[in-house]
């Protein structure tokens, strides 16, 4: 049939028009966290310090390979939150963590757990980059120094600060101290430093807060291209990044007791962050997402 | 710099020269089965509408997106919303040919006239044109390319009015008049189609000069023979 | 009209300070430059008061600041590591280090000098000796070394320490690899101007039975003299040739004071972090 033969893309094959092997274009949201690995199982996680408990009843689930975004209004414990995953509450001595997290099968917290053991595979970015006063090189071969990790150590530094875009830049002065740098390149530096000891998870308490937004968007775009060997867990303040660079999105909120003293954190709502920002389930999520809290 | 957001944006804009692909082959299809009178044909044209539709959705899905997460800006934003816009005149065309299939298997069996059917024919591919200007002046920045369509969109506007002089001319039996009025329908269904063609060009001129513009304008006709 | 004022009583204040130096200043180089000979730093103390010479003062003074640095730093640094870095600071007992340590920082330091003879002296029966001077010294400026480092590792700033800590080191890597480099100025600079007081002592080191005359260099476990101890000495003579002599002996103690306080600047500039 000739008006066939016109329309099909490929003469050769007999089709009709709708047989044609029309491509299917990959889908916006490339992932399914139905089939992901579980990072951290966290169930029924309560932070107190001095027996105030900043954040409360938390259960959610942070997957493989994603970015997880943690936002909310100031106070509602999302910073308390994210430092229970590498243990960094553990230097608060009037901090206690109760409930359950479970990091590949592993109480994160039992007794037999080494927090150092947990701090190598779990790293952590602040969100004041603080470069150590020593040279660009000695700062990220500090971690991997501390860990014993001494084989092929510029290897390592050099693998490091290329993952942290910034290899370019500070090739040619790895000797020159850190605090040189410019805001924007210390906190590349701080996440090289992190990465030198080959995490499995990136937490990362507002980035790129205290940067301009050129050296925010290089941090994003950062990790956009991290994902992909590392799982990254953000807390941000500012929304539209959450959007920008999160797949996955969990909402904080602050919850005031019925007394109207006590006050803690609590997780509205976790979701694809596709879903939080066209159609959050929760008005509370709805109210903060479009800026009409308090 | 922001990478994720141009992949995004590359990736939706490619949906929709896909999905334009998709129309002129519906649109080839439509023509072609009026021609032979094939209401096999006509019944593919009718089917493959789910392509386009499921293309349309997956570019609304994506544009949704793009204005939830990224916050497009600028010439960002004036592209996101022209690709809105295109997605839904494209939608539109390919709903004409479901209408060109359907009338075609309404109409009723008649001799062909080979003066109409080279008018329609001269119609198809006045319109297959105009798409074709239409999705490459958008792939190409092009507002020369886009604003030549006004002139195109002048051809076909004559093609019509040639067909339904002949249609009007085909006689007083009640089969032929059914025929004429549904033939009728199928020649403004083309036109439509190109008047859908230059909305997309005016897309692209917004997209180029951020101005909300009509080319022509029905109340204010540019001088052209009547 | 009370900017001028006040401005005017700063420097009345001012100016009593620089007078009563430079007064005593003056004097004593007015007496003493004409001694500064060789005898005075390489001879011995004689009863010819153009002869007498300090040496055995000056390398006992040397001495006993060498060793002071030896004793000192580690004990006080460590003991500040201690208070800063691991004390769990609502514990009672190390609330109780805490108060006791800023309290001996007061004591006059005759009472140094009491204690050395009890317990170094007598106690441990050390004798008159160069080691128990430089013990009874680092005793008298460990306080002020002690907060004097824990002023500098407290300058450390905390996220230096959050960074160490997430990256996985151990409270001693922390502390040893990060906090105790970048507080290293600081500490210097307290432990040299520590130094520089305890070589200007002279009760205590009189107390414990530091001598006045002696003819040959100092041993470690020998009978001693330190500088300070002989300028007084020779002050105390009715003969007032010593008494110019020992005008000399100061500038020399000036001398060796200004050295080191000059290096304690040099090391605070020089390595002076911003943060």
């Amino acid at each position: 049939m000739s008006q066939v033969e016109t329309m099909s893309e490929s003469p050769a094959a007999p089709v009709t028009i709708g047989d044609v092997a029309v491509q299917q274009a990959p889908a916006a949201e490339a992932f399914d966290v139905r089939g992901r690995d579980v990072v951290f199982d966290v169930q029924d996680v309560t932070v107190s310090y001095d027996d105030d408990p900043a954040v409360s009843d938390v259960s959610m689930k942070i997957y493989k390979n994603l970015v997880t975004a943690i936002i909310g209004p100031s106070g509602c414990g999302k910073s308390t939150f994210i430092r229970c995953f590498n243990r960094m509450n553990d230097l608060i001595p009037s901090a206690r963590v109760d409930g359950l997290i479970d990091y590949h099968g592993t109480d994160l917290y039992g007794s037999s757990v080494d927090p150092v053991e947990v701090r190598m595979r779990i790293g952590m970015v602040f969100q004041k980059p603080n470069p150590f006063p020593k040279s660009i090189y000695d700062n990220v071969a500090f971690g991997p120094r501390v860990l014993g990790m001494k084989d092929d150590l510029s290897g390592r530094v050099q693998r490091a600060l290329e993952q942290a875009a910034l290899w370019d830049e500070v090739k040619d002065r790895l000797k020159r101290n850190a605090l040189s740098l410019s805001g924007g390149q210390q906190q590349r530096l701080c996440i090289a430093r992190a990465l030198a000891v080959e995490p499995e998870v990136i937490l990362m308490d507002e980035p790129a807060s205290s940067l301009d937004p050129i050296a925010t968007t290089r941090i994003e775009d950062l990790m956009h291209g991290l994902k992909e060997n590392y799982t990254i867990v953000i807390v941000t303040h500012n929304m539209q990044q959450a959007a920008r660079v999160a797949d996955m999105t969990a909402f904080f909120s602050v919850e005031t007791a019925a007394d109207g003293a006590a006050r803690t954190g609590i997780l509205v709502e976790y979701d694809s962050t596709k879903r939080i920002f066209t159609q959050p389930s929760d008005k509370r999520t709805e109210d903060y997402v479009t800026g009409r809290f308090g | 710099m922001r990478t994720g957001f141009q992949e995004e944006l590359d990736r939706v804009e490619g949906l929709l020269q896909e999905e334009g692909a998709l129309v002129l082959r519906s649109l080839r299809g439509a023509v072609n089965a009026v021609q032979e009178n094939d209401h096999e044909l006509s019944d593919e044209v009718i089917a493959f509408d789910d392509e386009v539709d499921r293309r349309y959705v997956q570019i609304e899905e994506g544009i949704q997106l793009l204005l939830a997460r990224q916050t497009p800006v600028a010439t960002d934003l004036r592209l996101v919303l022209a690709m809105l816009h295109i997605n839904l005149h494209l939608e539109r065309m390919a709903d004409y040919c479901v209408t060109i299939a359907k009338l075609t298997k309404l109409a009723p069996e008649v001799d062909p006239n080979p003066r109409l059917l080279e008018g329609f024919e001269e119609m198809g591919s006045r319109a297959e044109e105009m798409i074709r200007v239409a999705l490459d002046s958008f792939e190409r920045r092009d507002l020369a390319g886009a604003e030549s369509l006004v002139d195109l969109d002048e051809l076909i506007d004559r093609a019509n009015r040639r067909v339904v002089e002949q249609l009007l001319a085909l006689g007083a039996e009640p089969e032929l008049r059914e025929y004429g009025l549904r033939m009728v329908l199928v020649s403004r269904a083309l036109e439509r189609i190109g008047d859908h063609a230059v909305d997309i060009g005016e897309q692209t001129a917004y997209l180029l000069t951020a101005e909300f513009r009509e080319f022509t304008d029905a109340s204010h006709p540019t001088p052209r023979e009547a | 009209m009370k900017q001028i004022a006040f401005r005017g009583v700063l420097l009345l204040s001012l100016s009593v300070a620089l007078v009563t130096l430079g007064t005593l200043l003056f004097t004593v180089f007015q007496d003493g430059w004409g001694q500064l000979d060789k005898t005075l730093i390489t001879g011995v103390n004689s009863s010819d008061p153009h002869q007498a010479g300090a040496r055995p003062a000056i390398l006992a003074t040397i001495e006993m600041g060498l060793l002071l640095l030896a004793f000192v730093v580690p004990i006080g640094v460590g003991t500040a590591i201690y208070l800063e870095e691991y004390a769990n600071k609502e514990r009672w007992y190390n609330r109780l280090l805490e108060i006791n340590i800023m309290n001996l920082a007061a004591v006059p330091s005759i009472v140094y000098g009491i204690l050395g003879l009890a317990f170094l002296v007598r106690g441990l029966g050390l004798g008159r000796v160069l080691l128990a001077g430089a013990m009874i010294l680092t005793l008298l400026v460990l306080p002020t070394v002690v907060i004097a480092s824990r002023e500098a590792l407290r300058a450390v700033p905390n996220s230096i320490r959050q960074g160490a800590y997430a990256l996985g080191a151990t409270r001693w890597q922390v502390v040893w690899r990060q906090v105790l480099p970048a507080a290293l100025p600081g500490i210097a600079t307290g432990s040299i101007l520590a130094l520089s007081r305890a070589i200007g002592e002279t009760a205590p080191l009189i107390m414990i039975g530091a001598l006045t005359y002696i003819a040959f260099d100092p041993t470690l476990l020998g009978p001693f003299t330190a500088l300070p101890v002989q300028i007084y000495d020779w002050i105390s003579q009715s003969d007032q040739d010593y008494t110019l002599r020992a005008a000399g002996g100061i500038i020399v103690l000036l001398g060796i004071l200004l050295v080191l306080n000059r290096v304690a600047i040099f090391v605070r500039n020089r390595y002076q972090k911003r943060w």
